[in-house]
C-alpha cells in the first residue's frame, strides 16, 4: 500500500505554473520588440521552441527518462524563449538552432538535467553564439521607424530561412537601406563611437539614440519591466535578485556618469538599454542557477549589475548581460556557502563548525 | 481596549472566508519568519458542539500510545477493570500511566497495529466494555493548595496526563523545574487546517482551562499567564474573555496572533509571544517559559477537581467523506474504523490521523486512537494529496522563504538525498521541526519532510552502529592491552635476568677476554642445565639468549 507522506494540504504552485508564469509576463516585451524590430522576433521564438522541444524529447529517449511529464514542465520551453528573446531578429535559423540545442543538450542535460546545471542554459547558448558568430549576433535590424526599408513578413522568413528575401533584398541589403546607420543597437553604435574617439554627447546625436535609450529599447526594457514587476508581485521570482541587479548596475554607472559624464552613460540608459530588464527580471532569475539563500540573491543580482556595467563600459561587448550572469553563476556555490541564514535558536555569528 | 482593531501583521492569504477576531492582542507581538497559509477547513468541523460516541465493542490501547516508553501492563487476560482503573505503570518517568477508558474485560494482551505510518505491530491491550461505564473509585484533590509541589507532579503524572497538543510527551517533565520559571503559555493556537478541538474546548469549556492552568501556576511561586490563541478563533476568544471575568483571573492575558501556518508550534509561539528564540539545545524553561496545550489544562483540571485520571480526548473528525463533522471525546483505544461508521463516513479515499500538514496516512483502520491523536481527516476523492509527479528540485527557494527555523531547505534535500547526512548536520537538519511548511509550498512538489525524516534517522542509526562499534572497539583494544601487558612483563622478566647475569659476570673480576668469553659460556650452559632441571618453561629461552 503506498503512503503519502505530509503535507497532505493542496500544494499552491507548480514547476508547468511558474514556468507559464514566466512566459506569459514576457508578452508586453514580447509585443514592443515585435513593433519594433518585426516578426522575426516571433519566427525566432518558434525556431527556438521548437528545436528545444525536439532536443529535449530526443535526450530524454537516450537518458530512458519519461519524455512528458519532464517536457510539461516547461523548463526547457522557458530556456528556448528567453534565448530567443535574447537573438537579433534576423539571425539564420541554423544559428538559432545550434544555439538551443547547445543550451538544452549541454548546458543543461550534461549536467544532468532540470536542477542540476551550474550555468544559465540560456545564456549559455547566447554566449556560444556571440563568440562564433560576432557579426551576425550584434546586427540589428534598425528599429521599424527609422528604416528605410520596412521588412515585412515573408520578407522575414526569407530571409532567417534563406538569407533572401521574397523581394531579392538579403540581408546585405538591407543593411544598407538604411540611411548610412548601422544597425548595430544602441549600445552597440555608442561603443564604436567612444572607441573611434567621439564623445559621448556626439555618439548620443545619432537617431537611434533617441529618449531614454534609443529607439525602441526603452519601451523593450519597460515591457519587460512591467511584466518582471507582475512576476515579483506574484511571487513567482524573489524581488532581491531583479532589484540587486539593477542597483548594482547603479552603484557602478552613477559614479561613473559623475565624474565624467562625457564617457560615461547616463544610469537610466543602462537601465533601459539592451537586454538588461530581461536579463535582471527573467534571465538573472533563473532559479537553478541563482543564488539560493535571501542574502546571497543580493549578492548574486548586484554582481550581475556591476559586472554588465563594467564590461559594457570597459570590456569588449556592448550588451554584457549574458557574461554577467554566466560569471556570478560560477560563484554561486560560494555565495550559497558564506550566506547560510542563521537557524532558529542558533547564536547570531555562529559559522557552522569546520 | 477590547473595541480596537486586532494587531493585524500577518496576510491573510487563502484564508479570507475564515472569520477572524477583532480582539487587541492583550501583549505585544512578534513576528515569525517563514510559515504558509493552507486552506483553513476548520468551519467544517468547528460547528457542532462537542459530542460522544457510542462505545466500540473492543479497545485496542496502544502500551506506547504516547512519547517514551512503553508502558508496563499490570492487568492479566480476563481480569475486569472499571473505568478510570489503572491498567499500565509507566516505566521510568519518560513514561506514561494508562488507565482503562470504560469498564469491562481484558479480552488479550497482544501484539496489534499500531497507529504509525508504517503499520507496525506493538503490544496492546484489548478490553471488551460491559457497556456500564462504571467508574471506579475517584478522589478529587481539590484543594490543591495543601499540596506539596512533589505530590502535584506525583498526581498529574499518576493521572497518566501527557501534552494533548500532538506530541504526547509527558506532562510532569515539563513542569519538573521550579526556580526562574516566569510565564505560562497555554498554547491556543491551533494552526493546522482542519483540526478545531482545541477551539471548540475552549468553546465550551474555557473555566475549565482556565481552572486548569490555575492548578499549572500554583507549582510556581509567582508567574504570568498568557494564552496564545490564532485570531481565526474568535468565538474562543470571547469565551476565554468572559471565563477570565467570571473567575476573577486577572492575571491571564490573551495574546492573539495572526493566522499562520505554524504559529501552534512550541518554538514558533514562544517567538510569537516573546521575541525570543529558544536557543539551540536548550528549553523553553531556560528562556523562564514553560508551555501547555488547552487539552492538557482541561485534563489536568478533570485530574485535580474531579479526580479522574487522562481516558479520552477531544478528537477533531472531519474530511469531505465524513458526514457527522465535529469533535467528539474519544476514548482512548477506540478503533478508528468504529470512528469511520459513528460518523456515517462514506469510503473515504484516505485516512489522515492528525492534520494535513503533520499528521500520517494510517495504513490500518483497525487501530486504537492514542493520547497524541488530535484529529482524524476522512478525506474524500481529490480532497487530499494530488497525483502530482516529483520533478527536480529547481532551488527556486520557496521552501526557504516558507520555512520557520530559517533553515534551508533545498539544502537540507540535496544532502539528504545523497546521503551525505554530515552535510545536511551542517546545515542544521535537526533544528527541522518537520512543519512541512517547505514541502507545501515546493513547486517540484518533492516530499521534502520525508527526506528529512529518513536522513535524521539514518543519522540516529548510524550514531547506535557507531557506538556499538565504539564499545566492540574498546572491548578489543583492552583485550591487546591485555596480550601487550603480559608479553610486556614477561621481555622485563628476561632483560632483568640477562642483567643479573651480567652482574655476576662482573663480579667475578675477570681481566682476560678469553677468560670472560670461557666462563659466560660456561656460565650458560650451567644455566640451561639448571633451567633443564627445574623444568621451567622460560629457561630455554634466556640460555640461548646472546
Ligand atoms: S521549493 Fe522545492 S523546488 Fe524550490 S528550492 Fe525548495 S525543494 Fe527545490
Ligand atoms: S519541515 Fe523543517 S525544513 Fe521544512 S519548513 Fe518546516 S522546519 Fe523548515
Amino acid at each position: 500500500m503506498s503512503v503519502l507522506s505530509s503535507p497532505f494540504a493542496k500544494k499552491p504552485n507548480t514547476v508547468t505554473q511558474l514556468m507559464l508564469w514566466v512566459v506569459l509576463a514576457t508578452l508586453p516585451g514580447v509585443f514592443a520588440l515585435v513593433f519594433f524590430f518585426g516578426v522575426g522576433v516571433i519566427v525566432n521564438l518558434f525556431i527556438a521552441c521548437s528545436t528545444a522541444l525536439i532536443t529535449e524529447s530526443i535526450i530524454l529517449k537516450l537518458r530512458q527518462r519519461p519524455v512528458a511529464p519532464i517536457l510539461w514542465d516547461g523548463s526547457a520551453f522557458v530556456t528556448a524563449w528567453l534565448l530567443a528573446l535574447a537573438l537579433p531578429p534576423l539571425l539564420p535559423w541554423w544559428m538559432t538552432v545550434l544555439g538551443t540545442s547547445f543550451a538544452i543538450v549541454f548546458a543543461k542535460h550534461v549536467y544532468g538535467g532540470l536542477g542540476n546545471n551550474i550555468f544559465n542554459p540560456a545564456m549559455v547558448g547566447y554566449v556560444l553564439l556571440l563568440i562564433s558568430f560576432p557579426l551576425e549576433m550584434t546586427t540589428w535590424l534598425p528599429p521599424q521607424e527609422l528604416a528605410a526599408h520596412p521588412v515585412g513578413v515573408v520578407e522575414t522568413v526569407g530571409i532567417i530561412f534563406s538569407g533572401q528575401g521574397s523581394n531579392t533584398a538579403t540581408i546585405d541589403m538591407l543593411k544598407q537601406g538604411v540611411d548610412g546607420y548601422t544597425m548595430a543597437t544602441p549600445l552597440d553604435h555608442i561603443k564604436t563611437q567612444l572607441a573611434q574617439g567621439y564623445r559621448l554627447p556626439e555618439a548620443e546625436t545619432a537617431p537611434i539614440i533617441k529618449g531614454l535609450s534609443g529607439v525602441g529599447w526603452q519601451w523593450v526594457n519597460l515591457g519587460f519591466l512591467v511584466g518582471g514587476l507582475v512576476l515579483m508581485f506574484k511571487k513567482v521570482i524573489g524581488w532581491q535578485i531583479p532589484i540587486g541587479v539593477l542597483l548594482g548596475m547603479g552603484l557602478i554607472s552613477l559614479p561613473l556618469f559623475f565624474a565624467n559624464s562625457d564617457e560615461y552613460l547616463f544610469p537610466m540608459f543602462h537601465g533601459f538599454a539592451g537586454a538588461t530588464m530581461l536579463g535582471a527580471f527573467f534571465i538573472a532569475t533563473d532559479p537553478v542557477t541563482a543564488s539560493t539563500t535571501p542574502k546571497g540573491r543580493w549578492i548574486f543580482g548586484l554582481g550581475i549589475g556591476a559586472i554588465t556595467v563594467l564590461i559594457r563600459t570597459f570590456g569588449g561587448y556592448p550588451d554584457a548581460i549574458a557574461f554577467a550572469v554566466l560569471l556570478m553563476n560560477m560563484a554561486v556555490p560560494m555565495i550559497d556557502y558564506y550566506t547560510k541564514p542563521r537557524t532558529y535558536g542558533h547564536a547570531r555569528n555562529a559559522k557552522e563548525s569546520s | 481596549m477590547e473595541a480596537t482593531r486586532a494587531n493585524d501583521t500577518g496576510q491573510t492569504v487563502g484564508g479570507s472566508l475564515m472569520e477572524r477576531s477583532n480582539f487587541a492582542s492583550e501583549i505585544p507581538i512578534f513576528e515569525i519568519p517563514g510559515g504558509v497559509h493552507p486552506e483553513e477547513h476548520k468551519t467544517r468541523s468547528n460547528q457542532a458542539d462537542i459530542r460522544t460516541l457510542s462505545l466500540p465493542d473492543e479497545l485496542i490501547i496502544n502500551i506506547k500510545g504516547q512519547a517514551g516508553n512503553r508502558s508496563i501492563p499490570v492487568v492479566e487476560v480476563g481480569d475486569t477493570v472499571l473505568k478510570g482503573q489503572m491498567i499500565a505503570e509507566c516505566d521510568g518517568i519518560f513514561s506514561s500511566y494508562q488507565h482503562a477508558p470504560t469498564s469491562g474485560t481484558i479480552v488479550a494482551i497482544e501484539d496489534r497495529t499500531i497507529a504509525h505510518p508504517s503499520g507496525l505491530s506493538d503490544q496492546c491491550i484489548i478490553i471488551q466494555p460491559d457497556g456500564k461505564d462504571k467508574w471506579c473509585q475517584l478522589t478529587p484533590v481539590r484543594d490543591f493548595d495543601q499540596l506539596s509541589r512533589e505530590e502535584m507532579l506525583a498526581t498529574i503524572f499518576e493521572s497518566g496526563i501527557v501534552g494533548l497538543g500532538g506530541a504526547s510527551f509527558p506532562a510532569h517533565i515539563k513542569l519538573k523545574r521550579e526556580s526562574g520559571i516566569h510565564t505560562l503559555i497555554i498554547n491556543a493556537a491551533e494552526c493546522e487546517p482542519y483540526i478545531t478541538c482545541d477551539d471548540r474546548l475552549l468553546r465550551e469549556h474555557s473555566r475549565e482551562v482556565l481552572k486548569g492552568a490555575e492548578v499549572i501556576s500554583k507549582l510556581y511561586s509567582d508567574i504570568d499567564i498568557v494564552v496564545g490563541i490564532e485570531d481565526n478563533k474568535p468565538s474562543a476568544i470571547d469565551a476565554l474573555v468572559s471565563a477570565r471575568k467570571e473567575l476573577g483571573f486577572s492575571n491571564i492575558k490573551i495574546a492573539v496572533v495572526p493566522t499562520k501556518y505554524p504559529s501552534g508550534g512550541e518554538k514558533q509561539l514562544i517567538q510569537i509571544i516573546t521575541g525570543k528564540e529558544v536557543p539551540h539545545g536548550k528549553l523553553p524553561a531556560d528562556l523562564g517559559l514553560v508551555m501547555h496545550n488547552v487539552g492538557t489544562c482541561f485534563a489536568i483540571y478533570e485530574t485535580f477537581y474531579l479526580g479522574k485520571p487522562l481516558i479520552q480526548r477531544l478528537v477533531t473528525l472531519t474530511g469531505d467523506a465524513c458526514k457527522e463533522p465535529g469533535n467528539y471525546w474519544v476514548p482512548f483505544g477506540t478503533p478508528v474504523s468504529h470512528i469511520i461508521n459513528q460518523t456515517h463516513a462514506e469510503s473515504p479515499k484516505r485516512i489522515i490521523m492528525g492534520g494535513p500538514m503533520m499528521g500520517y496516512e494510517l495504513p490500518s483502520t483497525e487501530v486504537g486512537i492514542v493520547k497524541a491523536t488530535n484529529c482524524i481527516i476522512m478525506s474524500a476523492e481529490g480532497e487530499l494529496g494530488f497525483d502530482n509527479p516529483t520533478l527536480p528540485c529547481i532551488r527556486c527557494g520557496a521552501c526557504m522563504d516558507a520555512c520557520p527555523a530559517s533553515l534551508l531547505p533545498q539544502q537540507l534535500y540535496w544532502h539528504a538525498q545523497a546521503d551525505e547526512f554530515d552535510k545536511a548536520e551542517e546545515y542544521d537538519l535537526f533544528d527541522c521541526i518537520e512543519c512541512g511548511a517547505c514541502a507545501y509550498v515546493c513547486p517540484s512538489h518533492i516530499p521534502l519532510v520525508q527526506y528529512y525524516r529518513y536522513a535524521k534517522s539514518s543519522i540516529k542509526n548510524n550514531r547506535i552502529e557507531k557506538t556499538k562499534a565504539e564499545k566492540a572497539r574498546q572491548r578489543h583494544e583492552a583485550r591487546q592491552e591485555r596480550l601487550e601487558r603480559v608479553k610486556r612483563e614477561k621481555a622485563e622478566r628476561h632483560r632483568k635476568a640477562a642483567e643479573a647475569r651480567k652482574k655476576a659476570a662482573q663480579k667475578a673480576g675477570k681481566k682476560d677476554e678469553k677468560k670472560a668469553a670461557v666462563q659466560a659460556a660456561l656460565e650458560r650452559v650451567k644455566a640451561k642445565k639448571k633451567a633443564q632441571e627445574n623444568k621451567d618453561d622460560n629457561k630455554p629461552a634466556t640460555g640461548e639468549e646472546k
